[in-house]
């Protein structure tokens, strides 16, 4: 290739990729501001993910019971609290 | 093609200032709210397309470079200096990387790739994304700049072209070479992501911790890619700079382990932000530090600031990467101030024998270990800045420091899978841990019984305890993590009814994530088991006339010929061996010795015959200019297979942890909402 073909590919490179970027498109993707709500329930799955691992390794002999109610507890209180904030806001 | 390549570099050098720009405005427009002619999101519609456009136009220039390979462009410098026309076809393509503009080339074409493939999967989360697209065009016009101004990769040869090139560097003429640069740089710039995820969620105080779950996939390949870099890098060095070892802790070497440290470090603790809501300035900071160590890395192997044998390519680009890395850290430390409210941890570590502060000593110590490796890499540095005169740091330092940390870390990756989440009690340690101490123990009884001792004469032979330390944990840390998988399949069979096998497989699928961990855990042990073996390397070296012998271990090589023989690329030498155990011939070995044509270069081809239990490693090293007589050198190596072997069960858990979850566990009890 010479350097004026070169050249040339080059600006033809350059004529396709601006027509790509600039080309008008009356739909693009657009994105709400996330709400509070948005991340508690977020929050809320993590949680219930927490809970089902907790119960699962209870089963499989890893907690004694003592602790593994303390932990369940625990969690389930996170939750209750995260869910009346969720009713609340909904 | 030199001209097409320069000019895609320009226009890619545009469509990211664009990208950069258009995208920033539009992010502020959008975060101030304030009334445009045109609409923010069309303009960052632009910016985004114009990324996606960049990585058309760097595909054109990487295309226009390894066109002029193959067409044997010797107009062009780079290829002059990289290629010459015996050069077989694979090596031709390697060229691309074996030197530093082509090597920026490709670091600018995979981060053009990985910021596509983001920019096509924008509806994820359409600001998120925007952000992080707009922080990767940052990073990519840095690239970009320093391959239009600094390192032109078709800047063309003045005065006449010369009929061929000066060739490939040897050392580079080798299979693992065509694949090991762009897995490691695939690491490397793998990194950018997640860096650019956690700088625009910084920037934009994104709610939540999901950024972390849409950064977890791009997180696990870019370390996947950098674990397999790193260690083809190793193999690459055992097999071809025929010393007898694979990690000389060399300046690049050490930067290529730098941000795998940190990034494994990140990939523990970010657990904790997603699980806990904690450690989220610490996990801030450590992607920061691990995407600086990329640079550093680059700048190290690409900027001429450190000798050693994988820079094969010195300049002075490294102050361009220094300014770079100074206005990353300003961005990143500006940023950090000013949205520093935003990474209050939710809860505290409870206490000091949890998952929790687990996941926090596997940090210390990962950081612990990367901070000792980059004093040990910048100390020559340093010392000749200030004192005038170079101090290089030898492996036998690195060695005093890195083993007790590694050995902690292997500690630490038995320990923690059994501890539970907040706290522990007494009651449960005894209740986790008894089989693992007992097979510790166990193991060091064995050890000592085949005669794996500490102490030698007398005096405490350090290699041997290392080794001894070394095999007992990873006798503890197996048992710890196989007493996972059986006590998760057993609930598994109990509640499904499905045999124990069939329960193993519904475990792994239930949680891939984890269980794949813990096969990388696997994987890691076997790794420092192989490594732990070096400390029984043995060597014998010896001018072997025809039919002389040389004893090594259990083998026995006799020297049964030595020829020559050539081709367009090079000559080489090589002696043939018989190898022999108990008396009997077992195979034949050909270690070779080889001096390039273009560039008159010699290089060691060793040959290695490996089984479990050890490597026969021979090297032809030439002959002795007095007696005329052929030297070879043996080494025995123990174990070295079980590296490459823990590498590849550290690649498929890794795989396995990429897997989306399959399968979930039929409840026993119903969980209760309070």
């Amino acid at each position: 290739m010479t350097e004026t073909q070169g050249f040339v590919a080059g600006v033809l490179l350059l004529i396709a990729l601006l027509v790509y970027t600039f080309w008008p498109e009356n739909v693009f993707a657009s994105q709400g501001e996330k709400t509070r709500l948005d991340y508690l329930l977020e929050r809320k799955e993590q949680l219930d993910e927490n809970l089902r691992d907790l119960n699962f390794e209870f089963r499989a002999g890893k907690y004694p019971e003592e602790e593994f109610e303390a932990q369940r507890t625990q969690l389930e209180n996170e939750t209750a609290q995260l869910l009346v904030e969720i009713e609340h806001l909904q | 093609m030199a001209a097409f390549g320069s000019f895609a570099l320009l226009i890619a050098l545009a469509l990211a200032a664009y990208n950069l720009l258009a995208g920033g405005l539009a992010l502020r427009l959008i975060a101030t709210k304030q009334p445009t002619a045109v609409s923010p999101e069309r303009l960052a519609d632009t910016a985004r397309r114009a990324g996606i456009a960049g990585f058309a136009a760097i595909t054109a220039a990487a295309f226009a470079l390894v066109w002029s390979v193959f067409a044997n462009d010797f107009s062009i410098t780079y290829i002059m200096e990289h290629s010459n026309r015996a050069l077989p076809a694979a090596y031709k393509f390697a060229a691309l990387w074996s030197g530093q503009e082509g090597s920026l080339v490709l670091w600018a074409w995979l981060l053009a790739a990985y910021g596509f493939v983001l920019r096509l999967r924008h509806k994820t989360d359409v600001k998120l994304y925007a952000y992080a697209g707009a922080i990767l065009a940052g990073i990519q016009v840095f690239f970009l700049a320093v391959l239009n101004f600094a390192a032109p990769p078709f800047a063309l040869l003045k005065g006449a072209i010369p009929q061929d090139g000066n060739g490939l560097n040897p050392l580079l003429q080798y299979p693992e070479m065509v694949i090991h640069p762009p897995l490691l740089y695939l690491g490397y710039v793998g990194f950018s992501v997640p860096f650019a995820f956690a700088l625009g969620a910084l920037m934009m105080r994104y709610p939540g911790e999901k950024w972390i779950k849409i950064t977890r996939t791009w997180t696990m390949v870019t370390w996947l890619f950098l674990t397999a870099g790193v260690f083809l890098g190793m193999h690459w060095a055992y097999a071809v700079l025929g010393w007898g070892g694979y990690w000389g802790w060399d300046p690049v070497e050490n930067a290529s382990l730098m941000p795998w440290l940190t990034g494994t470090a990140f990939l523990h603790s970010v657990m904790m932000q997603e699980k806990k809501g904690m450690m989220k300035s610490w996990n801030v900071w450590l992607i920061f530090s691990t995407f600086l160590l990329t640079l550093l890395g680059t700048m190290l192997t690409r900027g001429g600031l450190v000798s050693s044998v994988h820079a094969f390519a010195e300049s002075s680009i490294g102050y361009w990467f220094m300014v770079f890395m100074v206005i990353v850290l300003a961005v990143c430390i500006f940023t950090y101030i000013l949205q520093r409210t935003h990474l209050q941890s939710e809860q505290r570590v409870e206490s000091l024998v949890s998952r929790e502060s687990s996941f926090l000593f596997n940090n210390l110590v990962l950081l612990a270990a990367c901070f000792v490796i980059l004093w040990g890499t910048l100390y020559p540095i340093l010392s000749e800045y200030i004192e005038g005169a170079k101090v290089t740091v030898d492996a036998a330092w690195y060695n005093r420091v890195a083993v007790p940390i590694g050995l902690f870390l292997l500690f630490l990756a038995g320990v923690g899978p059994l501890l539970p989440w907040r706290a522990t009690s007494f009651k449960s340690i005894r209740r986790n841990f008894v089989l693992p101490v007992i097979a510790l123990w166990v193991a060091v009884v064995v050890c000592l019984i085949v005669g794996v001792r500490p102490w030698h004469n007398g005096a405490l032979n350090r290699g041997n305890f290392y080794a001894l330390v070394a095999f007992a944990l990873a006798a503890g840390v197996l048992t710890a993590i196989l007493s996972e998988f059986a006590r998760g399949a057993r609930v598994i069979a109990k509640q499904s009814g499905r045999n124990y096998f069939v329960s193993m497989v519904l475990l792994v699928r239930r949680n891939t994530r984890r269980y794949g961990g813990y096969f990388v855990h696997v994987g890691v042990v076997i790794v420092i088991v192989g490594l732990a073996g070096s400390a029984f390397n043995r060597s014998e070296e010896k001018e072997l006339a025809l039919n002389d012998k040389l004893a090594i271990g259990p083998y026995t090589l006799q020297c049964v010929g030595f020829t020559q023989d050539s081709n367009a690329n090079y000559n080489s030498e090589y002696a043939l061996l018989d190898v022999s155990k108990g008396g009997t011939k077992q195979f034949q070995m050909s270690p070779e010795k080889r001096v390039y044509l273009a560039s008159g270069q010699p290089q060691t081809m060793v040959a290695i015959h490996s089984v479990p239990g050890w490597d026969l490693y021979v090297v032809y090293e030439g002959t002795n200019p007095d007696t005329d007589q052929p030297i070879i050198k043996a080494f025995l190596n123990p174990l070295v297979s079980w590296i490459w072997a823990g590498v590849m069960l550290m690649i498929f858990g890794t795989l396995v942890a990429l897997t989306p979850r399959q399968w979930t566990v039929p409840a026993a009890e119903e969980v209760v909402k309070k």
